[in-house]
């Protein structure tokens, strides 16, 4: 089972791999760019990928071919979330990219494969106050039972928005237009 | 910074929305559960055998999780692989190339290698941490989760962006980039 499950990951990350690097959103200038809100090739990767496997996996879910696993909202995705981007933005990748960007030969991000474990380690040694402070009350993640409407209600509109919003920057902005 | 030869954002996205699908599936074959691949449990292997060197973590819930979990443990291969894609595919496109620093940071910020490596371990740590509260990064969070509409995912993802962007433009606030397009 052991030797499967290494087998899998290895070949899991190499396309995913592969596909960051050869797509191009792995690289600094990007990522500082969509942060800027200059450059929105990774946003248009990231929402074109949202939007095929929003409807890919409820697709799947409404044949019953596999469940759908929503993560439940608390403060610590609030609070975490902010952390996160705070550091993606000092570091120009996220976690992700990072492991790619070793492979492209970037040395910092060696670097940061320790920093990124060392702050897992604090929040290790952190978690009984968090847990009081941000894990206590949370809310389920399933927006359509939680409102009570059929989930297709929600897929189209939010297809709708993020097809508008990857129109809109592919019209306005340049993927090849030096911004640093 | 040559892009000539980046693939389309479109086909990226679709193959990642494929590569997704199937993962789901493979990781439910393997009899764990029905698992959204995430890349942060992998880091957090990493510091639970980090942890391990010290006894007395053991009993530690975070700890505990990312050491027996079958996830955590293929996340980790995941990590592995990715370096091996990315050094592939960079290597096949000739876009292989060693730097100790991002040149646009170098550009803005200075060839310090000190200063460099001093703000990626603290945006690192800031990193690991956020990604273990918010459970999830970037893929967890926005490439599965907002896919499954989670409303737990859709908050995380945008604080992500609320703090990136205000960090960006700290950190870059006058841009000297022109208009030609290269």
């Amino acid at each position: 089972m052991t030797l499967i499950n290494i087998l899998f990951g290895i070949i899991v990350g190499f396309f995913f791999g592969v596909i960051l690097t050869k797509t191009g959103v792995t690289k600094y200038p990007r990522v500082m760019g969509m942060l800027l809100l200059k450059d929105f090739k990774i946003l248009k990767f990231m929402l074109t990928a949202v939007i095929s496997s929003m409807i890919l996996f409820h697709l799947f879910s409404d044949i019953s071919l596999l469940k759908l696993a929503p993560k439940s909202l608390d403060w610590g995705k609030v609070v975490g979330g902010l952390f996160f981007g705070t550091g993606m933005a000092i570091l120009g990748y996220c976690p992700g990219t990072m492991a790619a960007r070793i492979g492209e030969g970037k040395k910092d991000a060696i670097l940061a494969v320790g920093g990124m474990a060392i702050g897992i380690f604090i929040y290790a040694l952190m978690i009984k106050g968090i847990k009081g402070a941000f894990l206590s009350s949370e809310i389920s993640g399933d927006i359509s039972a939680l409102i009570g409407i059929n989930h297709w209600l929600l897929i189209v509109p939010a297809i709708l928005l993020l097809s508008a919003i990857i129109y809109f920057v592919n019209k306005k902005f340049n993927d090849h237009k030096k911004i640093f | 910074m040559d892009n000539s030869k980046e693939w389309h954002w479109f086909k990226g996205g679709i193959l990642v929305s494929i590569l997704s699908l199937a993962t789901y599936f493979i990781f439910e074959a393997l009899e764990y559960r029905n698992y959204p691949f995430g890349i942060t449990a992998g880091y957090g292997f990493v510091s639970a055998k980090f942890a391990s060197l010290f006894g007395s973590l053991n009993e530690n819930p975070v700890i505990k999780r990312f050491s027996e979990k079958p996830d955590a443990f293929i996340e980790f291969f995941i990590l592995i692989g990715l370096i091996i894609g990315g050094y592939t595919a960079s290597k096949k496109s000739n876009t292989f190339a060693p730097e100790n620093i991002p040149s646009t940071w170098a550009k803005y910020h200075g060839n310090s290698l000190t200063k460099r490596y001093l703000f990626v371990f603290a945006g690192s740590i800031l990193l690991g941490f956020g990604a273990a509260l918010a459970s999830g990064c970037t893929t967890g969070n926005i490439l599965q989760g907002w896919a499954h509409l989670s409303l737990g995912s859709i908050v995380a993802g945008l604080s992500f962006f609320a703090s990136g962007i205000i960090t960006a433009k700290i950190l870059y606030p006058k841009l000297r980039g022109n208009n030609d397009a290269n």
